[in-house]
């Protein structure tokens, strides 16, 4: 049975003034302590008494975190503590990284994105995410230090298992880095909940479609499937085929379809396997076919 | 019992409401806004992880060391049954669980946090029994008995459980013959359906603050929708006089049902009694709510109706399994209104129902908006629909064919009053373009249209009393006494009106009380069954002359002339006959001198009133047949057209429309957001909303799992209509609406879906899922 | 348990408060400084009844600690009462009957209030999306929606 608390247990707030003092924290009190910039997800495991640390490292002191920052030869980098309204306002994101931008929207309603980061939500690991797929596309890369120094790793990489990540004990997250994204590219965010919006996803594809001479057809594909697996999974076979043959009708149902054969799903509250499975499929083509109508391709 | 023969101006106006300013401003005050100062306690308390086990032991010794922990119930502490129409509840549980979430044990500490700690301390042990999750398997004869002792409970006398069963009430009506009427019958359909749990989700939690003082005077202050029913209720369990009770209820943040009769009101009172006078405050989390308290009985439905190739109705055999969960002490009436009203609002000559309410150990089933009406159509407007196709006749046409008209004698042998709903259905489907057929849309979408129809009486016992008073201020403003509470749906405001209305005075010059106060307002039997305007009203009515008779008399003596030559108007008393006025400030306290200061004519004045209908009989136990089963019903329709993608089988509502004949619309504009409101509580509870259990354990108890309509849900297009065929003792024909707007909407829009898809799922919630499997059978 | 105190300011006042770590925001405003005007409807960020502004944006004030306020600024519907832009709204709410029972008024009353400081002329989408994370279970939304249109200066 759910036991229903009042409130959050006890634990003791900690505000670090730089990365180093939150790594060096973390190093000092193994086991005992969650680092949380927004604490939208943090909270909630606290309250529903899944999570005891000891300590709450309250990472929005550390300066240099809130920024956004935008270049035209490496890209986006967001910080830790950066909020996904934040992202909403950020001109670079809407105009570079459409994708990602849309998917940020649809998370929660206003005032969650006022608090929610985008790195937070990466490391919180839900299969369900909605920004993961998007930052997965455009090839996210982590910034991540820890007290034996900073590694930087694919987000590829980064998902172990349903809320689980790479992470290390004495490890945070301090910005993610997007490359700017492929030229010509045109993507989509389908995702489906159980209410028009603002519910969970509880299957969703992020499909991201490029000029590429190095391909058979032209075109290269990167599609991530989430809320369908433990961890996001790309639907390899899917970007093959249409790596081949470009956006066709037929290419277009095939990847789709291997898109459904791929994806692992489960039965829960939520929603049926089979009928998540179905869904990867119908989200995935309407993902296809919106980019082939921004790429003005009639398939 | 009628209002004055000529409209007043108030009436049929749709004035601001009285309380919007301060809820608008964050200031008015709801329950957990009482301030209480430091002295105060908060409770928490321990749940039964089981859905049926044996209590074998409680040991509170640690709990009771913690330091900050003042009290520790459970119930060991008191014997008492509670309950409204059958005392099958304690206070605490006692010797057994029945439900996952029953309160096993309470403790008071100054901080929530330490009484959340001293519940871990608390050891139970628990002998686990088998489990009943469903009625149908509740009503089988080996089942096992989660209430031995039903035959030794308190009940009121119209209800009929069987002990040694675990039927807690069972309603028949028994009208004609149905057996011999099926084969005549040119079209029979036959349908069983399930319509699962779901939560009222107010907005405000429940919460309760309870002190006892040194002569063991208990003062509850809850957000409740029956003050006078819960003092009563607990006096009763707790063998106390309602007198020593106070009930203190501020605005409600949301009833629909889960906080009329009591709930968790008793527990901070139980643990209230021993902390020497200091108060005690029980707030459920939204969890709590979920799954703690009232949620709305599951129903298995099990129609067979049959018509002639005319299209009249001739047969409707109708079995009901009420899911009515561990405790029924409120569901057993649930289940009566089902048994009564189980016709839907049509004129069949020959019926046979059986309504049963099982006990299960599913949460406790309460009144939830519509006391049953919106299962019970689920199920019989889908049957009229399929019905209707089978001889092919125009769903519309059918309804208006069979639907209940003034005279007709009804399915308990009440004769029916006037009813607009003809005209109901006749404003919804001109709304919803029924005729128009809709245009192609793309290849994945699916368009479709479909109407019910719908009747709810109050459902109360024969005799629910009303009561108001009129306290006039030194300045002849007014100080309204009503207990009608005020949960949303303006029933302050319609107060006010009626009796400004009445009266002869201006609408702002009353002031309706508040908060109500057992110690000093009016007696009112609960805010429930959409009875307020009417019943309210018409206590209001009589207190209104009351005091336009003392005003009268007054006068009429000073001025040395008959009171019936005297009117109020506008706060003025006016003589018909020599035209003197006398405004009432000028004596509505202090009185009026007499020529030369000769002495003094009047004094304070004080009107009273009351309303209680004297003529519901019982029913008989067997037939279900009596001359006046319920007071009256409000009809009406409701229309969807809605479009879904069958790609993914979700479902989109694009119009709405909706009627109902209330008589008399004292204030439309309230009367049009009671309708609109209940659309999208209705739409909601079609598309999205159920309780999913595992093995007696809620699943989804909180927002995230159980969703409920958002802006983003709702029609684009939602027309309301007001039909008013006025009500012989409504005041000026005033009918209650408060429930019905949310009755008909999962039939309405499962007869849409079968329109758009041709398919039928066998109940709420349409989710698109459900859709997308029906529609990809293989 | 051991309090640390912290210094924030609240509807334009300064306050200095002893509180635990673990204490929202939330339960901060309405046991501590008596600000009942914001409510507790589901204490998980789902709801929107506990919304306030920190630092002129909206947020799920259980989903914020207390702690976490110090130095920074919130406004409750009680302070935000005195602005000319939330009076017409909240008037325009009153007209539309656009409240019933009044629970998640406050809530909603915010994010319509920082919904048009951000955004004037609010269109029906817009409007919809910053009331996503508000629920209100008696008056169906359409009334709140068309007082928040009026209000952003859109006739009907």
């Amino acid at each position: 049975m759910l036991q229903p608390y009042p409130g959050y247990p006890e634990f003791e707030y900690v505000k670090p003034l730089s990365i180093e003092e939150a790594v060096g924290f973390l190093k000092d009190h193994p086991g005992q302590s969650r680092p949380y910039a927004g604490g939208t997800d943090c909270f909630m495991l606290l309250r529903d008494r899944r999570i005891h640390p000891k300590y709450l490292l309250d990472l929005k002191a550390i300066s240099g975190l809130d920024q956004i920052n935008f270049g035209n030869e490496n890209g986006l980098s967001v910080g830790a503590s950066v909020t996904l309204n934040q992202l909403c306002r950020c001109q670079a994101l809407a105009e570079h990284y459409p994708v990602l931008a849309a998917a940020v929207r649809e998370v929660g309603g206003y005032q969650l994105r006022s608090r929610a980061t985008l790195i937070g939500n990466l490391c919180n690991a839900s299969p369900c995410g909605d920004t993961i797929g998007a930052c997965l596309v455009y090839g996210a890369l982590m910034q991540i230090v820890g007290s034996s120094g900073k590694r930087s790793l694919a987000l590829d990489c980064f998902f172990l298992g349903p809320g689980k990540t790479v992470l290390r004990e004495d490890e945070i997250v301090s910005s993610l880095d997007l490359p700017l994204p492929p030229a010509g590219c045109a993507g989509a965010y389908k995702s489906i909940g159980r209410n028009k919006l603002g519910d969970l996803a509880i299957a969703a594809v992020t499909a991201l479609g490029y000029p590429d001479a190095a391909s058979p057809s032209g075109f290269s594909f990167r599609i991530a499937l989430t809320a369908v697996a433990p961890t996001v999974i790309f639907a390899g076979h899917a970007q093959e085929i249409l790596a081949e043959k470009g956006l066709t009708v037929e290419s277009i149902e095939n990847a789709a379809a291997e898109a459904g054969r791929v994806c692992q799903p489960i039965d829960d509250i939520r929603a049926s396997a089979a009928y998540r499975r179905a869904m990867v499929a119908v989200l995935t083509r309407r993902a296809l076919l919106s980019i082939c109508d921004q790429l003005h391709i009639s398939p | 019992m009628t209002a004055s023969a000529k409209l007043p101006d108030l009436v049929g106006e749709s004035v601001s409401r009285v309380d919007v300013r301060e809820k608008a401003r964050g200031s008015a005050v709801f329950t957990d806004d009482v301030q209480f100062g430091p002295n105060l306690l908060h409770a928490r308390i321990k749940r039964s992880p089981y859905p049926h086990a044996l209590i074998k032991s409680i040991d509170t010794t640690e709990a009771e060391k913690l330091y900050g922990v003042k009290a520790v119930a459970t119930g060991a502490d008191f014997d008492g049954r509670i309950g409204l129409y059958l005392q099958d509840k304690h206070i605490f549980a006692r010797g057994r669980v029945r439900f996952v979430g029953e309160a096993v044990a309470g403790v008071a500490a100054i901080t929530e946090q330490i009484a959340e700690q001293a519940l871990e301390l608390i050891e139970v042990e628990y002998e686990p029994l088998p489990a009943i999750f469903h009625p149908e398997q509740a009503i089988k004869p080996d089942a096992i008995l989660i209430h031995p002792d039903l035959g030794e409970y308190g009940v009121a006398n119209f209800i009929f459980p069987k002990p040694g069963t675990n039927i807690s009430n069972h309603f028949k009506v028994r009208k004609g013959d149905v057996e011999k009427t099926w084969k005549d019958c040119a079209a029979v359909v036959e349908r069983k359906y399930y319509i699962p749990h779901i939560q009222h989700v107010p907005l405000e939690t429940h919460v309760a603050v309870a002190q006892v003082d040194q002569s063991g005077k208990i003062t509850l202050w809850s957000s409740s929708q029956s003050p006078f029913a819960q003092r009563d209720l607990i006096a009763k369990a707790l063998g106390m006089s309602p007198g020593n009770i106070r009930v203190i209820s501020n605005y409600v943040g949301g009833g629909f049902g889960c906080k009329a009769g009591v709930t968790m009101e008793a527990l901070p009172i139980i643990l209230a009694m021993k902390t020497r006078g200091r108060p005690v405050k029980l707030c459920l989390t939204r969890e709590e709510e979920f799954f703690t308290n009232f949620v709305r009985q599951a129903l298995v439905i099990d129609l067979k109706l049959g018509c002639d190739h005319a299209g009249n109705l001739l047969a409707m055999q109708n079995t009901m399994y009420w899911d009515g969960g561990a405790y029924t002490e409120y569901g057993v009436n649930i289940t009566r209104a089902g048994g009564y009203s189980s016709t839907g609002p049509y004129d069949i000559p020959n019926v046979k129902t059986d309504s049963y309410c099982l006990y299960t150990n599913n949460t406790v089933g309460g009144p939830y908006r519509g006391f049953g009406m919106s299962e019970l159509h689920t199920g019989v407007e889908q049957c009229v629909d399929e019905l209707a196709d089978a001889i092919g006749m125009d769903k519309v046409e059918f309804r208006l064919r069979n639907v209940v008209q003034g005279g007709d004698i009804l399915a308990t042998g009440m004769q029916m009053h006037p009813t607009g709903i003809k005209e109901c259905i006749q404003k919804v489907t001109e709304a919803i373009e029924w005729e128009k057929p809709l245009p192609a849309l793309a290849p994945n979408k699916k368009h479709g249209k479909g109407i019910a129809v719908m009747w709810k009486a109050p459902a109360m016992p024969p005799n629910p009393g009303s009561s108001a008073t009129i306290k006039l201020n030194e300045d002849g403003t007014i100080l309204l006494g009503v207990s009608g509470q005020e949960i949303g749906q303006g029933s302050f405001t319609v107060a006010a009106q009626i009796a400004a209305a009445e009266l002869g005075v201006p609408l702002e010059s009353i002031r309706v009380g508040g908060p109500v106060d057992t110690d000093y307002s009016p007696y009112e039997w609960q805010t429930v069954a959409s009875r307020l305007t009417w019943s309210m009203g018409n206590a209001i009515l009589a207190a209104a002359r009351d005091t336009r008779r003392q005003i009268f008399e007054i006068v009429a003596e000073a001025w040395k002339e008959n009171p019936d030559d005297l009117d109020l108007i506008n706060g003025v008393v006016i003589s018909q006959k020599s035209e003197r006025e006398i405004p009432l400030k000028d004596f509505a306290v202090y009185g009026i001198p007499k020529a030369n200061f000769a002495g003094w004519i009047g004094g304070p004045i004080y009107g009273r009133g009351r309303f209680m209908p004297t003529y519901v009989t019982g029913l008989d136990k067997e037939t279900g047949q009596g001359e006046r089963a319920v007071v009256h019903y409000t009809t009406g329709a409701q229309a969807f057209e809605l479009e879904v993608d069958t790609e993914t089988g979700q479902i989109e509502i694009i119009k709405a429309a909706t009627a109902f004949d209330v008589g008399r619309a004292i204030n439309p504009d309230l009367v049009k957001a009671q309708m609109e409101g209940g659309i999208v509580q209705g739409l909601s509870s079609a598309l999205f909303e159920q309780m999913i259990f595992k093995d007696g354990v809620m699943q989804n108890p909180s927002f995230v799992d159980y969703r409920i309509a958002t802006t983003m849900d709702l029609p684009t297009k939602v027309e309301t209509f007001i039909v008013e065929e006025p009500q012989d003792d409504g005041p000026w024909g005033a009918r209650g609406v408060g429930e019905h707007p949310m009755v008909p909407s999962v039939a309405a829009i499962a007869n849409a879906i079968h329109d758009a898809l041709g398919i039928r799922l066998d109940g709420p919630p349409f989710t698109a899922e459900k859709i997308y499997f029906a529609l990809h059978k293989g | 348990m051991s309090e640390r105190q912290i210094r924030l300011m609240v509807n334009g006042n300064e306050e200095i408060l002893s509180v635990p770590d673990h204490l929202s925001l939330l339960r901060l405003l309405r046991d501590k400084l008596a600000l009942t005007g914001t409510k507790n409807g589901c204490e998980a960020g789902e709801c929107g009844a506990c919304t306030v502004l920190l630092d002129g944006e909206p947020v799920n004030s259980c989903l914020v600690l207390a702690v976490e306020c110090e130095g920074h600024r919130v406004d409750t519907i009680e302070g935000l009462s005195a602005e000319p832009v939330m009076q017409r709204l909240q008037q325009e709410f009153i007209d539309m009957n656009a409240i019933q029972c009044g629970f998640c008024t406050p809530g909603m009353l915010i994010s319509a209030y920082a919904l048009l400081l951000r955004n004037p002329h609010a269109d029906d989408h817009a409007i919809r999306e910053a009331l996503l994370g508000n629920l209100c279970r008696c008056t169906g939304y359409e009334r709140i929606i068309t007082a928040v249109k009026t209000a952003a200066g859109k006739d009907r």
